[in-house]
């Protein structure tokens, strides 16, 4: 194990069935104790903005997809349960889900256009559409203008008041206990690492399968429902829709609901809902300076701890229970429960050990088969067709051909900046040519995303290490073993394929003798052992193309022949691209060199001619 | 809106001297980002756990955002304030038919004069180019010897005091309460957004550009959705070209 100091604590929660359990149960004694009392009210709004903060945590906090539309789908919810129940004197009950849909229609729409943008770019142009609608409710007057509009009809509506506050109560609890078991049961699972992935960079998510244009889409359509779910149950329960609830000041107290609770937890977002309505609500000096109180809050929970409420209540968690273990005679508590936000790899990683011998070659032996698979010995597997690739004026890439068959390693050098790197990327998708074919076995694919030659094989390493820190080896190889890129976020729900991938995951480990590094953190490794992670990544997808980029820099001696032996294996059943600067290395392991200078390609052969080419020994030596 | 509000209490409420109400006002305000700097910022970014990303940096300043309106709104009430006008008198005309008040060209002049200091400053001075390197890559500021922390300090506290003088020139035509600061901080994020956050002549050019089309949006086109089809206008264009517009684009992968 790495040493603890360097693993970042585990966010509480338990299974995904726990925390509902949890919600549910507290949620409704709640409800049934307070219902009639202020503080029932206080507890009803605040798990109503605990439904759209739920959402924002997957949306915003697990998946780094900062979009400022939440308060627009609240009022979407929120005026369309009011416009149904008093024009139409639909109930409010029947409204909401009606009004839900459609907002989930609404948001497939305009997140098709908005999400086509990441990171800034769709925090600025989402951060227009509650500015836009400031602007339009203030002048609509069939929705109560600057004011607000008022409902006919609670959600629950019952012969006694007493009964009606409890029945709202419990159904607002409800829809949280919904929202909740969607959110955890999508984080656990194998779609919650792809949406991980994502959230931490959107270019190796790509290139490891995740379809990252629909995965973005599916976010901001589940956090616009649940956004608009939140506003339909708020018009239920408050019986007033005030224009308020729609603009950015909304927006920012969402947003720092979510950042006090916890961004990347659905038990945190819930808290900071929890914390800040009951601290709005609490009807003395708090209320009254409610914006200094919020302000002081948040600065010293981000100063303590950036994962919020959630993540200081987990490092006293983590606190408690080392300090229990350190205790002689106490529980034997070394190995902590695996958790569902941040999964932990200590269960499968314990019942793999026992059949890693048995699995290594069963491994091999399916690369083996997968290579081969309809492979057609006539044609080659990559063909570069005069590719070219130019930013601005600057020719990177000039007329490059270059053909490999389906087995061996294939060595690419070259001084530096000569283009080694972005051939890599047109090959791989990342970087699209300026002219050119690229075809994998006899197929066009210049056009395809990165995602869809994953899909056909192709299988990369970076130059630079392209890890995703905070979760173990296991889960960084298992990205490269997800079988959840076609289906929806929403199959997610219904069945968790998360195991089967860190099983195939724990194959390739095994295959490449690391499966001792699965548990770790991968930040806590060495630079040699993030390589050799990056490197299992790549070969745990079995491609029948792998794409490596320097995997020798920053390596020692014996590991450079460590990495040479495990080259020579792999060579024999897939076609490996190898970029390197270790002339010696390439030479040794590769059966036709190419050598790149200044965009174009001047050498082409086997190593012996390699080592004895005028043109490469000037270029490359200094002789 | 501190700076506006701020003077006029002064000089409203206590009876104090215009300059002195202004001296006082963004020497209040220069000495609390200097604190928040000290404590906060010095906390959050080189203290025992670094606080990391863009998002977590907004978050800090959305906190101080409310925590200053709701001071202000202790301080001051809930009232529309505005500082008394620097530059008395009728409008000028300007070739007959062009109405300008004073008020107005105050703030254009103050707007373009410290533009220009500021990008005369980056360009011409080694603090300047000190400053713009610790934007550009913090680690590598400091590799080379440059005191981040020092300029972190100084443009928190610059634009603070910027922030102040704009509200006391600005106040007399708009009208400031306890809340205005969250809509400018808004508007001044897009401006420097759109114009990309580390070219400041740039955002200079997108806040005009955005104003004046948010002003002939009103005149010529409805006056009840000019700002509703100015934002249309911004987020469709962060959409078509995002590149261009300096923001990161990642379309694809």
């Amino acid at each position: 194990m790495a040493p603890s100091w360097r693993l970042r604590p585990r966010l509480p929660g338990g299974g995904p069935l726990a925390t509902t359990g949890l919600v549910l149960v507290a949620g409704c004694s709640a409800m049934l104790l307070f219902a009639q009392q202020y503080a029932g009210s206080v507890i009803i709004l605040a798990c109503t903005f605990a439904i759209v903060t739920a959402g924002m945590a997957v949306q915003i906090g697990f998946s780094q997809q900062i979009a400022f539309s939440q308060s627009v789908f609240m009022g979407l919810g929120a005026y369309g349960v009011a416009l149904l129940n008093t024009h139409l004197n639909m109930p409010s009950l029947l409204a909401a889900p009606i009004v839900v849909a459609g907002s989930g229609l609404v948001a497939l729409v305009l997140g098709s256009v908005v999400t086509r943008v990441s990171g800034l770019a769709l925090a600025v142009a989402t951060i227009m559409l509650p500015l836009i609608a400031v602007g339009y409710l203030s002048s609509a007057s069939y929705l109560g203008g600057s004011v607000g509009m008022p409902l006919t009809g609670s959600l629950w509506q019952a012969s006694t008041p007493g009964a009606t506050l409890v029945g709202n109560g419990l159904i607002t609890v409800a829809a949280l206990g919904l929202v909740v078991f969607i959110a955890t049961r999508i984080l656990a699972s194998d779609i919650g690492l792809e949406l991980y992935v994502l959230g931490v960079d959107e270019r190796t998510a790509a290139a490891m399968g995740v379809s990252t244009p629909r995965r973005k889409l599916e976010l901001f359509v589940l956090g616009s429902a649940f956004a608009a779910l939140g506003g339909a149950v708020y018009a239920g329960t408050q019986l007033f829709v005030p224009a308020t609830l729609v603009n950015p000041t909304a927006e920012l107290s969402l947003l720092m609901m979510l950042f006090v609770g916890g961004r990347r937890s659905i038990l945190g977002a819930i808290a900071g809902a929890l914390a800040i309505q009951y601290l709005s609500g609490a009807s003395n000096w708090v209320s009254v300076n409610i914006l200094v109180v919020e302000g002081v809050l948040i600065t010293v929970v981000l100063l303590v701890d950036p994962e919020g409420l959630a993540g200081i209540a987990a490092s006293l968690a983590a606190r408690l229970r080392r300090a229990r273990a350190a205790q002689p005679g106490g529980p034997d508590t070394a190995a902590p429960a695996p958790a569902a936000g941040q999964v932990a790899a200590a269960e499968p990683a314990a019942a793999a050990a026992g059949s890693a011998v048995g699995r290594a070659p069963v491994f091999g032996r399916d690369w083996a088969v997968r290579a081969r698979a309809g492979g057609n010995p006539d044609i080659a597997r990559l063909e570069c067709a005069a590719i070219g690739k130019a930013y601005g004026g600057l020719n990177v890439l000039d007329g490059i051909d270059l053909a490999l068959p389906a087995r061996g390693v294939h060595g690419l050098c070259g001084p530096n900046g000569a283009g080694k790197s972005t051939l890599l990327g047109v090959i791989g998708g990342g970087v699209r040519p300026s002219a050119g074919r690229v075809l994998l076995d006899g197929t066009e694919v210049t056009r395809l995303p990165a995602q869809r030659r994953f899909h056909l094989g192709v299988s990369r390493t970076f130059q630079a290490v392209r890890l995703i820190p905070g979760r173990t080896v296991l889960d960084n190889v298992a990205v490269a073993c997800l079988s959840s890129h076609r289906s929806g976020i929403a199959s997610a729900v219904a069945r968790n394929r998360l195991a089967e991938a860190r099983d195939r995951a724990m194959a390739a480990l095994d295959y490449l003798d690391m499966s001792r590094l699965s548990g770790q953190e991968v930040s806590a490794l060495t630079l040699e052992n993030q390589r050799m992670v990056e490197f299992a990544r790549a070969v745990a997808a079995k491609p029948r193309l792998l794409l490596l980029d320097e995997p020798a820099s920053g390596l020692s001696e014996s590991q450079r022949e460590h990495l040479k032996d495990v080259l020579r294996t792999v060579g024999e059943m897939t076609c490996v691209l190898l970029v390197e600067h270790d002339l010696g290395l390439i030479a040794q392991i590769s059966e036709t060199i190419f050598v790149l200078a200044s965009g174009r390609l001047v050498f082409t052969g086997g190593p012996e001619e390699f080592r004895n080419s005028a043109v490469v020994n000037s270029l490359l030596v200094g002789l | 809106m501190i700076g506006a509000l701020g003077v006029d209490n002064l000089v409203r409420v206590r009876n104090w001297p215009l300059p002195a109400a202004i001296t006082a006002t963004l020497a209040v305000t220069a000495l609390f980002a200097y604190l928040y700097d000290q404590v906060v910022l010095r906390l959050a970014q080189d203290g025992r756990r670094r606080q990391e990303g863009l998002v977590i940096t907004f978050f800090f300043t959305f906190a101080l955002s409310f925590f200053i309106d709701g001071v202000a709104k202790i301080l001051f009430g809930t009232d529309v304030h505005a500082a008394p006008a620097l530059w008395n008198g009728n409008s000028l005309n300007i070739a007959g038919a062009l109405h300008i008040e004073r008020a107005g060209i105050l703030v254009l002049g103050c707007a373009v004069l410290s533009g220009a200091m500021f990008a005369l400053y980056i360009r011409y001075t080694l603090s300047g180019k000190a400053m713009e390197a610790c934007g550009e890559n913090y680690l590598g500021a400091r590799i080379v010897g440059i005191d981040t922390r020092r300029y972190r300090r100084i443009i928190f506290v610059a634009t603070a005091i910027l922030a102040g003088i704009f509200g006391i020139v600005e106040s007399p035509i708009t009208g400031f309460t306890f809340i205005s600061g969250a809509t400018i901080s808004v508007t001044g994020f897009l401006a420097a957004a759109y114009g990309g956050f580390q070219k400041p002549g740039r955002a200079l050019v997108a806040g005009l550009v955005i104003g004046i089309a948010e002003v002939l949006l009103g005149g010529y086109v409805s006056a009840e959705y000019s700002d509703t089809l100015l934002y249309a206008i911004l987020a469709a264009l962060v959409l078509a070209r995002p590149s261009a517009l300096g923001f990161e684009s990642a379309v694809g992968g």
